[in-house]
C-alpha cells in the first residue's frame, strides 16, 4: 500500500511539474487566449520589431550620432528625434500591455492549473480510497481465493477418494459381474443338462403315452365287452328280482293261508265253548232268577239306606237350627233384661211425671205428653203473639217517640213563636209607649201653640214683650229637650231592635234559614263527594303505581348496573368534551391573536405576504440569476475586451466612450502620445460630428475641409497612413 | 298411579319462581328493544311464548340481567318480593322517564297448603304461557301511545323486597324512584297458581 501511495504521490508530482511546466502551451488551445496565440503569433513581428528596432534605434542612434558627429543639433534632428522618442514610447507603452497581458494571461493559466491540481488531488485521494478499498477487497478476495483454493483442494482428494471408491466399487461389480457371469454359464450349463434330460423324458413320456394309448383302446375294447356282459348280467338280475317277487307274493299267500287255518281253528274251538255253553242254559237262568233276586234284595237295602241318610241330614239341619235360635234365645235375654230395665225406668219416668190418682201407663204417659206438648205450643203460639204485640209496642213506642219528637219540635217551635210574639208584643207596647209619648208631645205642642195663641190674645195687655218672649223661650226649649229624649230613646230602641233582630233572625225567619242551611250542605256534600272521588282516583292511581306502604319495603338494585356505567360513561365524555371545548377555545383565542398581528404586520408592509417557502425560492432564484447575470457579464467584458483588442489590431484605433453622453475618444495605433485623440460625438440624427480638441487644431490643413472632401473612415485611414508614413519615414 | 298424576302436573314455589324470572327476561329485552334504549342491530331474535322476541347481544346485557334475575328467583321463591321495577332514565339529567312495574303478588295455589314453603299449584304449563304471551303482545303494543323517547337513555332493574331481606354482595340499596306528572297503564296480569304478577307502565306525561 504505501509503496503504491507513495508511487502515487511521485506521479502527482510530476504531474504537477508537467501542469505548471506545460500551462502556457496547454493554454494555447483556450479560447481566451486566442488573442494570446494572436499576439504569439503578432509576436514574431514584433519580436522582428523589437530586435529591429534596437538595431534600429541603434542605427537611429548612430545615425544621431552620425548624425550629430556630422551635423550640428538641428530643428529636423529634434524633430527626428522627438519622433524617435514618440515611436519609443509608444513601443514601451505597447510592450508595458504586452507584459500586463501576459502577467494576466499567466495568473489566469496559473489559477486554472491550481483548481485543475485541486481537482487532481481530489480525484487522487478519492483513487487512493478506493485503491484501499480495492485493496482491501483484494486481501478478502484472496482470502476466499485461498479457501476456495482449500476447498478446491479438499474437493480434488474427496473427488480421489471417491475414485477410489468408486473404482473399488466397480472393481466389486466386475468381479461380481464375472461370477455371475459364470454363475450364468453354470445355469445355462445345468439348464441345458435339465434340458436334455428333460427331452430324454419326454421321449419317454412319449413312449409311455403311445403305450398307454395302445392299452386304453385295449382296456375301451374290454370295456366294450364288459358293456356287453354288463348288459347281460342286468338282465338276469331282471329275472331274478321279478323270480323274487313272485316269491314274496307266494310266500304271503301262504301266511294268509296259515292265518286262515289259524282262524278256522279258533273257530272251532268258539264253536266248542258256545256249544257247552249252550248245554248250561237252564243253570244260567236259575242263576239270573237268583241274581235278580239278590239285586231285588240289594234296591231294598240301598233305598233304606237312603231314607237313614235323609233323615241324618234333615236331623243335622234341625240342630244346626236349634243352635241358633239358642243363641238368639240368649242374646234375646240380655235385651229383654234391658229392654225390662228400660221399661222399669220408663215406668220411674211415667210415675214422676203421670199424675199421682192415675194409672202409670203409657197412654197415660202419651196423654200427658200430648197436654205438655200442647202447652207448649200454646206457650209459642203466646210468645210469639207477645213478640209481635211487643214488636207492635215497639213500633208503636218508635212511633210515639217520633210523634213525640215531632210534638216537642213543634212545641219548641210554638214556644219560639210564642217567644217571637212575646218579642212582638214587647215591641209592640214599647211602640205604643213610644206613639203615646209622640202624642203627649204633640199634645203638648198643641197646647203650646194654643197657649201661644191665648197668651197672644189675653195675656198680650199685663205681660210684656220680652216676658212673653221669654216664655216662649221656656216653653220651646222644653219642647226641644223633650224630643230629644224622644229621639235617644227612639234611637236606643232601634239599636235594641236591631240587636234583637241580630239574635232573633235565625229563630224568626225559620224556613229561610232551614233552606240555606240545606243549600250549604248541600254544598258541602257535592264537594266532598268530589273529594272522595278525586281521592279515589288517586288512590287507584298510587296503587297502579305501588307506591303506597313503602315503608315495608325497601328497594335494592346491582350495583353493577347499565344506568350507573351509562352515567359514568357520559360523565366522562362530558368532561372530555368539555376540555377540547377549553382547548378549542384557547386555540381559537390563538388564531385570533394571531391573525389581528397578522394583520397588522400585513398593514405595516404594504400588504406583502409572502409566504416563507416562496420566500426562500425566490431568494435561490435571485441568487442564481445574479450568478447568470455575474457570468455572463464576465462572459461578455471578455468578449469586449477582446473584440476591442482586435479591432485595435486590425484597424489602429482605439475608440473609448467617455461620459454618459454618445461622445467617442479615438486614438490611433501610430498617435505620438496618449494626448494625441479626436473627440467624436453623436447627435440624435443618429450624425456624427467631430468636437475640437488640443490634437484636432495640430492638424495642418482644417479638418472640416478633410471631412468636407472625405467622411470618416477615409480620414481615418488617410491619417492612419499619414501617421504610419511619419513613424516610417522618421525611422528612414 | 293417582300420585304420579298429582307430582306430574303440579308446579312449586321454584318453578313458579323460574316461569317469571324467565317472562322477566323475556319482557326487559322486549322493552329495551321497543322503546329503543339500544340500537337494533344488537338484538337477535328468538322464539318463545309463540312470539318472535328480541333478545340483545351485548355481553354486559345478558351478564346483568342473569345476575339480577337469578337473585329475584332466589327471592320469589320465598316470597319475598313485593315487585320489580325496570326503570329507564335519561342519561344525561338522570331524570326519570318510565318505569315499568312487575308487581307480584303471592297466591296459595291449589294444593296442599298447611305447609306455606311446599305449596303447589295444578295449572298447566301451557295456560301461563298463554297468559304470558299475551302480556308480551301488550308490551310490544304499548309503543303506539307511549311518548317517544328522543334522548339517549339507559336502564336499571330495582327489587322492591321486604325490610328485612338481606341484601347480597354487589347489591345496593336505593330510593324509590319518582316520575314527575306521571301517567300509569296497566297491562293484563297472569298467574301461575302461586304468584299472580301485575304488569303496570308509568310514564312522564308530555305537557
Amino acid at each position: 500500500m504505501d509503496e503504491i501511495r507513495s508511487s502515487m504521490d511521485n506521479i502527482m508530482a510530476i504531474f504537477n511539474d508537467s501542469i505548471t511546466h506545460s500551462a502556457p502551451k496547454k493554454l494555447l488551445f483556450n479560447r481566451l487566449s486566442t488573442s494570446f496565440s494572436d499576439d504569439f503569433v503578432a509576436s514574431p513581428k514584433k519580436r522582428r520589431l523589437e530586435q529591429e528596432s534596437p538595431e534600429r534605434s541603434l542605427n537611429t542612434s548612430a545615425a544621431s550620432l552620425n548624425g550629430s558627429s556630422t551635423d550640428p543639433l538641428s530643428s529636423w534632428q529634434t524633430h527626428k528625434l522627438r519622433a524617435e522618442l514618440v515611436e519609443t514610447k509608444a513601443k514601451v507603452i505597447q510592450l508595458r500591455n504586452e507584459i500586463d497581458q501576459q502577467n494576466r494571461e499567466y495568473r489566469q493559466a496559473l489559477m486554472l492549473a491550481e483548481n485543475k491540481s485541486a481537482a487532481l488531488k481530489d480525484q487522487c485521494d478519492s483513487t487512493s480510497k478506493r485503491y484501499s478499498e480495492l485493496q482491501k477487497e483484494q486481501l478478502t478476495l484472496r482470502k476466499r481465493e485461498l479457501a476456495l483454493k482449500d476447498e478446491a483442494r479438499r474437493a480434488t482428494s474427496e473427488l480421489a477418494q471417491l475414485k477410489l471408491k468408486y473404482e473399488e466399487i466397480v472393481g466389486n461389480l466386475q468381479k461380481e459381474k464375472y461370477q455371475q457371469e459364470e454363475d450364468a454359464r453354470d445355469v445355462q450349463l445345468c439348464i441345458n443338462n435339465e434340458l436334455s434330460e428333460y427331452r430324454r423324458m419326454a421321449q419317454r413320456s412319449d413312449l409311455e403315452l403311445q403305450s398307454t394309448r395302445t392299452e386304453l383302446e385295449r382296456l375301451r375294447r374290454r370295456y366294450e365287452e364288459f358293456k356287453a356282459r354288463v348288459a347281460g348280467h342286468e338282465e338276469l338280475r331282471g329275472n331274478y328280482e321279478m323270480q323274487t317277487q313272485s316269491l314274496r307274493a307266494a310266500n304271503d299267500r301262504i301266511q294268509e293261508l296259515q292265518f286262515e287255518i289259524q282262524s278256522y281253528n279258533d273257530w272251532k274251538e268258539v264253536t266248542k265253548a258256545s256249544q257247552a255253553r249252550l248245554v248250561s242254559l237252564p243253570d244260567l237262568q236259575a242263576e239270573v232268577e237268583r241274581l235278580r233276586n239278590h239285586n231285588r234284595h240289594l234296591n231294598t237295602l240301598i233305598g233304606d239306606k237312603l231314607l237313614l241318610e235323609e233323615q241324618v241330614h234333615d236331623y243335622k239341619t234341625r240342630l244346626d237350627r236349634e243352635e241358633g235360635a239358642r243363641a238368639e234365645a240368649a242374646s234375646l235375654q240380655v235385651k229383654l233384661a234391658h229392654v225390662e230395665q228400660e221399661l222399669k225406668e220408663w215406668v220411674k219416668v211415667a210415675q214422676d211425671h203421670c199424675l199421682a190418682n192415675t194409672l202409670v201407663s203409657p197412654m197415660a204417659l202419651r196423654s200427658r205428653i200430648e197436654q205438655l206438648l200442647q202447652e207448649d205450643i200454646i206457650h209459642v203460639a203466646e210468645k210469639s203473639a207477645s213478640l209481635s204485640d211487643s214488636k207492635h209496642l215497639q213500633n208503636t213506642v218508635r212511633d210515639l217517640e217520633q210523634k213525640c219528637a215531632i210534638y216537642l219540635k213543634n212545641i219548641e217551635d210554638l214556644n219560639i213563636g210564642l217567644k217571637r210574639h212575646k218579642n212582638f208584643k214587647e215591641r209592640l207596647q214599647r211602640k205604643l209607649i213610644t206613639v203615646s209619648k209622640e202624642r203627649d208631645f204633640y199634645k203638648q205642642l198643641v197646647e203650646n201653640f194654643d197657649k201661644d195663641m191665648t197668651m197672644s190674645n189675653a195675656s198680650v195687655a199685663d205681660m210684656t214683650q220680652d216676658m212673653q218672649v221669654r216664655y216662649r223661650v221656656e216653653v220651646l226649649e222644653r219642647t226641644v229637650t223633650g224630643y230629644k229624649e224622644m229621639c235617644s230613646t227612639l234611637e236606643r230602641e232601634i239599636q235594641a231592635m236591631r240587636n234583637q233582630e241580630l239574635l232573633a233572625e235565625p229563630v224568626g225567619d225559620g224556613y229561610d234559614s232551614v233552606k240555606k242551611e240545606l243549600d250549604t250542605l248541600r254544598l258541602e256534600n257535592d264537594r266532598l263527594r268530589r273529594r272522595k272521588e278525586e281521592l279515589e282516583l288517586e288512590m287507584m292511581h298510587r296503587y297502579l303505581r305501588g307506591d303506597f306502604n313503602m315503608k315495608d319495603y325497601k328497594v335494592v338494585h346491582l350495583k353493577q348496573n347499565p344506568a350507573a356505567e351509562a352515567y359514568e360513561s357520559s360523565q366522562n365524555m362530558m368532561e372530555k368534551l368539555q376540555a377540547e371545548i377549553e382547548r378549542l377555545k384557547r386555540r381559537n383565542k390563538k388564531l385570533e391573536d394571531d391573525q389581528e398581528q397578522r394583520l397588522n404586520e400585513t398593514t405595516s408592509t404594504g400588504g406583502m405576504t409572502l409566504n416563507f417557502k416562496e420566500f426562500n425560492q425566490l431568494r435561490a432564484d435571485l441568487e442564481s440569476a445574479n450568478g447568470k447575470m455575474r457570468k455572463m457579464k464576465d462572459c461578455f467584458k471578455a468578449a469586449r475586451d477582446e473584440y476591442r483588442d482586435v479591432c485595435y489590431m486590425l484597424l489602429g484605433y482605439r475608440i473609448d466612450r467617455i461620459g454618459a453622453n454618445s461622445n467617442y475618444r479615438i486614438s490611433s495605433m501610430f498617435a505620438e502620445g496618449p494626448d494625441d485623440y479626436l473627440d467624436i460625438s453623436l447627435n440624435e440624427s443618429s450624425c456624427l460630428a467631430l468636437l475640437e480638441s488640443p490634437y484636432s487644431q495640430t492638424f495642418n490643413p482644417p479638418i472640416d475641409q478633410q471631412l468636407a472632401a472625405s467622411n470618416f473612415p477615409a480620414f481615418f485611414s488617410a491619417l492612419t497612413l499619414e501617421l504610419f508614413q511619419r513613424a516610417t519615414v522618421t525611422i528612414n | 298411579m293417582s300420585t304420579a298424576q298429582a307430582t306430574k302436573n303440579c308446579i312449586t314455589l321454584k318453578g313458579s319462581a323460574q316461569i317469571i324470572a324467565e317472562y322477566l327476561k323475556y319482557g326487559i329485552n322486549s322493552i329495551l328493544f321497543q322503546r329503543g334504549i339500544y340500537p337494533a342491530e344488537d338484538f337477535d331474535s328468538t322464539q318463545q311464548y309463540g312470539l318472535t322476541i328480541l333478545m340483545s347481544k351485548d355481553p354486559k346485557i345478558q351478564t346483568f340481567l342473569q345476575n339480577v334475575l337469578s337473585q329475584t328467583e332466589e327471592w320469589l321463591s320465598k316470597n319475598m318480593i313485593n315487585k320489580i321495577s325496570m326503570v329507564i332514565t335519561n342519561v344525561h339529567s338522570k331524570e326519570v322517564l318510565e318505569c315499568w312495574d312487575f308487581k307480584m303478588q303471592a297466591e296459595s295455589g291449589d294444593g296442599d297448603s298447611s305447609d306455606p314453603t311446599k305449596l303447589t299449584t295444578t295449572k298447566e304449563l301451557g295456560r301461563i304461557q298463554n297468559e304470558i304471551r299475551d302480556v308480551m303482545r301488550q308490551i310490544s303494543a304499548t309503543v303506539s301511545y307511549l311518548p317517544l323517547l328522543d334522548c339517549i337513555c339507559t336502564f336499571d332493574v330495582m327489587i322492591h323486597t321486604l325490610q328485612n331481606t338481606e341484601i347480597p354482595a354487589k347489591w345496593d340499596e336505593t330510593g324509590a324512584v319518582v316520575i314527575q306528572n306521571p301517567q300509569s297503564v296497566q297491562l293484563r296480569s297472569f298467574s301461575t297458581g302461586l304468584h299472580k304478577v301485575d304488569t303496570v307502565v308509568n310514564y312522564k306525561m308530555s305537557s
